[in-house]
Formats: C-alpha cells, structure tokens, sequence
C-alpha cells in the first residue's frame, strides 16, 4: 500500500509539469527510492492526471510483481538508484532546454538563479530509446556528478532527496533556457555580472 | 494564537509584538501570519519575501511543522513561529 | 597528486622513539583521509583482542587532503582509536587550530602506540620529534597545560588532556586550543591510559593544490554560498546552535529528565534566546571559517566557550535544571577537566532517576544545579559518588541493576533529540557505529527544519534511505575533514569538486558519498569483529514501550524493527547487520570479507 502522502506529492508535481508545459501528455516519469524498493509511474499512465493506481511499487535490485506493470523507464531510474545517492527522480521534456541540447554540449546558464544552483548543466548523446541498458548507464553516470543532466534531444533528468528538489532543478533549468533564449532575442551586448563565470563550464 | 519565538534579526519579533503569544483569527497558517503581519507591519521584513513566507523560516501547528501554507487552523490550535533555525 | 602530504608518523611510547614512513596512496585515495582512513589503519593494527585501555590501543590523528588548505572550515582533524566506552570503532573530529597546524608538520597520520613509563609530552615541529617529561603537568587542568605549553593560535597548538583522561574517564574528551573537543566515546581516556599528557604541534609546510585555478573558483563560489544562506549567515552565528531548544521542546522531541518526558517546562529559560540576550559576550570562529558559530558567554564566575545546544540540553532539560549560568559553568568546567559534556549531563541524569527511584543511595535529585558542579568534579577525579559516574550511565546503571535507566545505544549517551517524536533519528542512533550519536549524520534537517525538504518525522516506511544517504555523507566529509555546518550553505558537490581540485583525483559527487559508504561498511565490519551484532542495533526499552503521555508526540514510541529490517536491506547487509560479499565487493572491501565471517 502506497502512503498517500506519497501519492499526494507525486500528483501535484506530475500535475505542475504539464501545466508547465515540461511534458506531453504520456510523457516524462517520476520515481523515489524508498530503502530498498522504487514507486514509479505505471505503464501508459499520465503524468497530469495520476490516480492512485498509477504508481507501482517495485523492487530495486531486482524484478518482482509490480515490474511488469511499471513504466518502461525503470531500467534508467534504477540505475541512478544504484549508482547515485539519489533518493528521487525527474525525468521531463523542457522545451527550451531541448531546444538547446540539440546544438550545445553544455548549457550554461546567465540567470543569477540557475548560475548560482546549476552552473552549468551537461548534454550527454545516446541514440538508443529510454529502457535500453546503454542509455540507462550512461544517464546514471552523468548524474553521479550533476544534480541534472540533458540527455540531446530528448529530456532532462535531475536527482534530489525528495521528489520537490528534482522537480525544482528541472524547472530552473527550463527557465535558464528560457532567459538564454530571451537574452538571443534580444541581442544586445551582454554585460557580465558574476565574478569569475568563466570557470562555470569547468564545474 | 500565534507564539513567535527566536531573538529575530532586527527587529525582534517578540519585542515588536511586545508579547509572548497573540491571538489571531485566521482560517489557514497563511491567513494567520498574513494577520499578524497585517497587526504588525515591522514583522514583514523578517516574516515575507516577495509576499510570501521566507525560506528556512519554521512554523508549527501544535507542535507540528508544517510547509503548508493552507494548513487549517482553529481558534484551539496554536501556530508557533521560528526564526531560520540550525546547528545540530 | 597534491593535499596529502603522502606522510605517517608513528610514535612508539614505550621506548620513546618514532619513525615516519610514506602513506600507501591506494588506501588514501579510497578512503580519503580523517574518519575514513583512521578507520582503515585501525582496522589492521587493532584487533578484537585489544582491551581500548591496553598498551595494545593506539590513537591515530588525522587530517585531509583539505585540511590546513583555506578552504571554508578545513581546520579539523580526527582521532580514532576503539572506544573504551563502547568498545567499537570510535572516532571524533575537532575543529579550532590544531587540525591545520598538524597538517602543516608535514604529515597526514600520527599513531600513538604503547604506554610510557611515567608522564611525557610530545612535541611535533615540523619533521622533529621531541619526547618531554610531563610529571609537572599531570593533574594539570586543560587550560592551564594549554597556556603552559605555548598555545598560540597560528603558530603553535596544544592538544591535552585533563584529570578526566589522567584518571581513565570512559567519557573523557582530548581537548585542542583549549575549549575545542573530540568529545565523544572517551578518546581522553585512551590518552590517558598511554600517560600521554598534551601533543603541541608546529608547521610551516603549506599544502599544495593541484588546480590553482578551480580551487580558487570554488572558495569564492563557497563564500558565496556561505553568505547567501541565512542558516549559515544568520542562525548560526546570531543564535548559535542552542536555538533548537525552543523548536525541539515546542514538538516534543526534547528529551527531558533521562527521557522520561519529551517536553521540559523549563526551555525557555535555557534556550538560545535567554542565553544571547544575558549572556553573550561576542562570536567566535575556527580558522578558515566564515560562518563563526561559536559563541563566548561569560557569568559572574566564568567566561569561556560554548555552551552548546547538546551541552546546555545535557545538564538543562535532561537532568531537569532550567539554572542557565549553573550550566554554563558546568559546562566550561567540563572542558576544564576534559570530559564530554553530553555524556556527564546524561550519566547525572540516569543518577537521578537511580536516585530518586530507590536504586541508588545519593542524593543527587533532578532539578538540583547545585549538585552539577559538584558531581562533574567528583566525576573527573573518581571521588565519592563521581567513582561511579565516571565510566558513563550504563556502567553506572548496570551495577545498580537497572541498565534499562541508562539512555544510551552501544553504551554511548544520547544527545538531546528524543526518537520517539523523531522516526529517523531513532534509526540514527540505534545503528550508529559509535552508538546514540547525532554526528554521524542527523535526521533534524530533514525532519524538523525541512532541509532541503520537510519529510514527516512520524513516517517510518522509506526512512532508512535518508538516514543512509546522511550516514554516508557525514562519513565522506568527516574524512575531508571539514565542519558540518557547512553543509547547511553548501551541497555535497562543491566538496566533491574541490577535493578533485586539490588531489588532482577526480572524485564525482556520487564517488564521494560511495567513500562515505565504503566508510561506513568498514567500520560496520570492525564492530562485527569486535562481536556486535544486530542485537547491539537498538535503543532503550523505554523509546521502544513507553510513549509520553502528552505533548505532540503523545501516543508514539520508535517503531525501531520495521526500519531496522528495512535498513538492512537497503544496506545490503544480512538480516545479522553484517555487509553481504556483494556488498563488500562492489566497496572494493573484498579482501576484508573474509575477515568479517571469521
Ligand atoms: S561553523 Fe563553527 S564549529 Fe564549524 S568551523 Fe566554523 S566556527 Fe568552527
């Protein structure tokens, strides 16, 4: 039985990320780690609409009952779980950021926020889909050392202790995106504000 | 009733509301401290960010923190209120 | 690689002689260096055979690869040695100066082996060792040695001991710069055993950073972090850490007259606020620190260091005594005489309670502050009633055959966060590898102060994988060293990275949280050694049967078992709490899984 304050969280974070327009309908997933077991959203459940019986409950080191109903992204979040010291993921389609992703190896960000928390946010490529070991591995070792990630053309994934910290990582990263994008449009001299920024690509 | 605790950056929080407990009529933990900073105007700048509550600034409902700032409250609860807290 | 300075000392005591030999680069970069690395070499020169007050028991000081740097709060070191209260691994870290200054002689390791004939002294400058009779000194107390042998902040530091240690105090602390403590699990008296007076240490070897240029991003990126927090800018040196008093009692989660309560109706005049307002006299800090969370408070008879939160709950709330200035007096003369003030406010407090209950014949009464000073003293010189506090609250209660009165896991005192109103530190405390301690990572973040997020302090499903992710990193930054309480204002990844900067070895964030599991599991198999099992895993039956009657936490008791299985699992430990070879394997800990199952 999964506590309802677990499923309360889980709700109102998948809700906010498609009122933010950070997911497609059936798109981007959530999980926690919880000792030694994994909630995840169920297969072909929607992120903006869950019910109760959309989150699974399942083992983390190995299958069990509930896999087969869990959400084909398992593999990449179980291999964060064991592979980080994360203890919640969230993985959604930032527009901008994937916008962004497609031509950078990194993003670095000019907002005061994101600069402060992110630094800099990697781009990593694997062109096999969600649920292939290879892209699995490879995101969960990008996190290891990012508390978000972007995986080109696709989406970001970001860790936090509680569900709220990964999703307020994913939600400063679309808005640096956003204000990088602004700052283009606008186009005119950028005027430094921050002591030694150069070195935030080398973070 | 609201308790402010904490020897507050200034200005005191407890010196300005010259008194260890108020009490205050408000529906929600929101609606209570809006109050209180309504009655207390000197208390914003400790209390609010931006019109909202201030990070790593603690409030109890009996004893029981909450981050909820619709939480509902009765006239027999009591809302304590902390200054950013830490050490361990 | 640069930030160890590749280096041990090894200090013989019987023959008076010493010998330096290089550090092995594998283990220091596996287990990085203070915590972690005092585990390790411990593990190979102290065995279950080993009595903590024998010859056999070594010390073994340490700093980090950070340590002496600049970088925010890399003034510690650590002392490891097996406990002589618990019989575990132990290991306490200190900060102030001595830390840095020890780095800067040159060496990362100095073990102390063996027992002198009579007294001596040591004096480390930089490469040079000097053996110094210390017959005059014995019986001297902490701040008199410190001031008699030079102590002078920059340049020159004095580490002792008092009559505590002298006088083989199983709660006795080693004493650095005068009021700093490696307090818990009583180091002193492994000190003490050894008739090791004080070690003073001297240096001029700065340590050298790899990446100039990352590192000094990195402190400024810190800086920035350190001021932009209100905790670490504000609360801690505004308030100091006795702050918590007014929260924990308004939640009811003070343990209060040897945990019988959970709220104390004398808080507030005890608490932070009472203490800055009458009698604070102005903010200290350690060196490199910008934060400056100690706090000098001065009554009419003293004026010194501290007193803390857990110092001010130990000898306040816990034995029932709302007398401010009588606590910080106590508390000035702990350190004084060199004991762990947690453990002489609780072991008094279980005296109390012996007392008043009928099991024991004194006259120590809770609510008495004119007893504490009184009993601290006898305490540290083994006089009348102190003879049987000495040695800590369950030696003492064992022997009045209540050993259920004594508030402690694995034998050692709890701070002042009663379990049974905090699911998570309940977990903390019973599975602690020095026993009921909040250092090894502490669950009041999460719990209380919503750090970085609150979590519901009554949920006990889930609980174990917060309460391992905070054992582990408290163990990977114990083995920097830095100050917690930077971690208040800064995430786990600036250390990461400027670890990587100063070595010159990459460590991820994940890498290092991984070294403070490594850590963790090491020590775990030493106490397996030493024959703690699952059954050492526990609290108090009263946190486990016995909920307070009133107050928030009213009705609840530490739903201990159903986490500690959790626990294990998500350790991946057996069902014995001892780490599975998988486990170990995946650690690199392969080669010592044979030596777990012996
Ligand atoms: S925060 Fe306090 S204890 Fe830590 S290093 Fe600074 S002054 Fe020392």
């Amino acid at each position: 039985m999964i506590d309802p304050r677990i499923y309360e969280t889980f709700r109102e974070i998948g809700e906010d990320l498609y009122a933010a327009d950070m997911i497609s309908s059936h798109g981007g997933n959530l999980s926690i780690r919880l000792g030694d077991r994994v909630i995840i959203k169920r297969r072909g459940a929607m992120l903006g609409r869950l019910k109760p019986h959309d989150l699974i409950e399942t083992r983390l080191d190995k299958n069990d009952s509930g896999v087969v109903l869990a959400s084909t992204e398992l593999l990449v979040h179980r291999a964060i779980y064991l592979n980080t010291p994360a203890l919640a993921v969230c993985h959604c389609h930032p527009r901008t950021a994937v916008a962004f992703s497609l031509s950078r190896d990194e993003i670095v960000p000019i907002d005061n926020e994101a600069s402060y928390l992110l630094k800099k946010i990697p781009v990593v490529t694997e062109e096999f889909a969600s649920g292939t070991p290879q892209m699995a591995n490879k995101v969960a070792e990008a996190v290891k050392n990012y508390k978000i990630i972007m995986l080109r053309g696709h989406g970001s994934f970001a860790t936090g202790q509680t569900l709220d910290e990964a999703f307020m990582w994913s939600t400063i990263l679309e808005e640096a995106c956003q204000i990088i994008l602004a700052a283009k449009t606008i186009n005119e001299p950028f005027k430094e504000y921050r002591a030694m920024s150069e070195a935030y690509s080398k973070f | 009733m609201v308790r402010p605790y904490g020897r507050w950056i200034m200005p005191n929080l407890r010196k300005v509301a010259g008194t260890k407990e108020v009490a205050i009529t408000g529906a929600s933990v929101g609606a209570v401290v809006t109050e209180l900073v309504k009655r207390y105007p000197a208390l914003a700048a400790n209390l609010l960010l931006d019109g909202q509550i201030r990070p790593h600034v603690i409030i109890t409902v009996n004893g029981h923190s909450t981050d909820d700032v619709d939480a509902p409250v009765t006239e027999f609860d009591v809302v304590s209120i902390f200054p950013p807290l830490a050490g361990g | 690689m640069n930030g160890w300075n590749g280096k041990i000392l090894e200090i013989d005591l019987a023959t008076l002689t010493h010998k330096s030999y290089p550090l092995d680069m594998e283990m220091a970069k596996q287990f990085i260096g203070g915590r972690g690395l005092g585990a390790r070499l411990l593990w190979d020169l102290v065995g279950p055979e080993v009595e903590p007050l024998s010859p056999e028991n070594v010390l073994i000081f340490t700093n980090g690869p950070l340590t002496g740097t600049g970088y925010q709060t890399s003034n510690r070191f650590s002392v490891t040695t097996k406990s002589p209260l618990t019989g575990t691994v132990l290991d306490a870290n200190s900060g102030g100066y001595w830390g840095m200054q020890f780095k800067k002689t040159g060496y990362d390791v100095l073990i102390v082996r063996g027992k002198a004939q009579k007294p001596v002294w040591i004096e480390v400058k930089n490469g040079e060792v000097a053996f110094h009779d210390a017959s005059a000194l014995w019986g001297m107390r902490v701040f008199a040695v410190t001031e008699k042998l030079g102590q002078d902040n920059n340049k020159r530091n004095v580490l002792c001991i008092g009559p505590a240690g002298e006088n083989l105090s199983r709660i006795a602390a080693i004493m650095n710069d005068r009021e700093r403590a490696a307090a818990r699990g009583g180091p002193g008296a492994v000190m003490g055993s050894k008739n090791l007076k004080a070690i003073v240490v001297e240096g001029s070897t700065r340590p050298e950073v790899m990446d100039k240029e990352r590192y000094k991003f990195l402190m400024y990126e810190t800086k920035k972090l350190l001021a932009a927090s209100p905790l670490t800018s504000q609360a801690l040196p505004e308030f100091g850490t006795v702050v918590l008093m007014n929260i924990m009692n308004n939640i009811g989660a003070l343990a209060t007259r040897n945990h019988q309560q959970t709220q104390f109706e004398g808080a507030e005049a005890i608490s932070g606020e009472e203490l800055t307002e009458k009698y604070l006299v102005k903010n200290q800090a350690c060196w490199a620190c910008p934060i400056g969370c100690t706090r000098i408070s001065k009554t009419e008879k003293v004026e010194g260091e501290g007193p803390e939160f857990e110092s001010t709950w130990a000898f306040g709330a816990q034995c029932g005594i709302d007398d401010l200035p009588a606590i910080i007096e106590v508390n000035a003369l702990c350190n004084d005489l060199g004991l762990d003030t947690i453990s002489a406010g609780s072991t008094i407090a279980c005296a109390m309670e012996l007392s008043e209950k009928g099991y024991l014949d004194s006259d120590l009464r809770f609510g008495r502050a004119d007893q504490l000073a009184l009993a601290v003293e006898a305490m540290a010189y083994r006089r009348d009633i102190g003879a049987e506090l000495a040695d800590g609250s369950l030696r003492l209660a064992t022997k009045y055959g209540h050993p259920e009165l004594s508030m402690t896991s694995k034998g050692l005192e709890f701070p002042a966060y009663d379990p049974r109103g905090l699911q998570g530190q309940g977990l903390l405390y019973a599975t602690s590898n020095r026993g009921g301690c909040h250092m090894r990572g502490n669950m009041i973040g999460l719990e209380v102060l919503g750090l970085p997020k609150l979590i519901d302090r009554f949920q006990v499903q889930g609980k174990s994988s917060f309460v391992i992710l905070n054992q582990n990193s408290n163990a990977a930054i114990d083995s920097l060293v830095l100050c917690k309480f930077t971690n208040m204002g800064v995430a786990d990844e600036y250390f990461a990275r400027v670890l990587s900067a100063v070595t010159g070895v990459e460590y991820a964030t994940g890498d290092m949280i991984k070294t403070g599991e490594r850590v963790w599991n090491l020590e775990r198999l030493y106490n397996n050694r030493e024959g703690f099992t699952a059954q050492n895993d526990t609290l108090p039956p009263r946190l486990l049967t016995e909920a307070p009657t009133d107050g928030p936490s009213k009705g609840w008791v530490s739903k201990l078992e159903p986490m500690l299985k959790e626990y294990y699992r998500t350790r991946g430990w057996d069902e014995n709490g001892v780490p599975t070879p998988k486990k170990l394997a995946e650690l690199g800990l392969a080669e010592l899984a044979e030596a777990s199952y012996r």
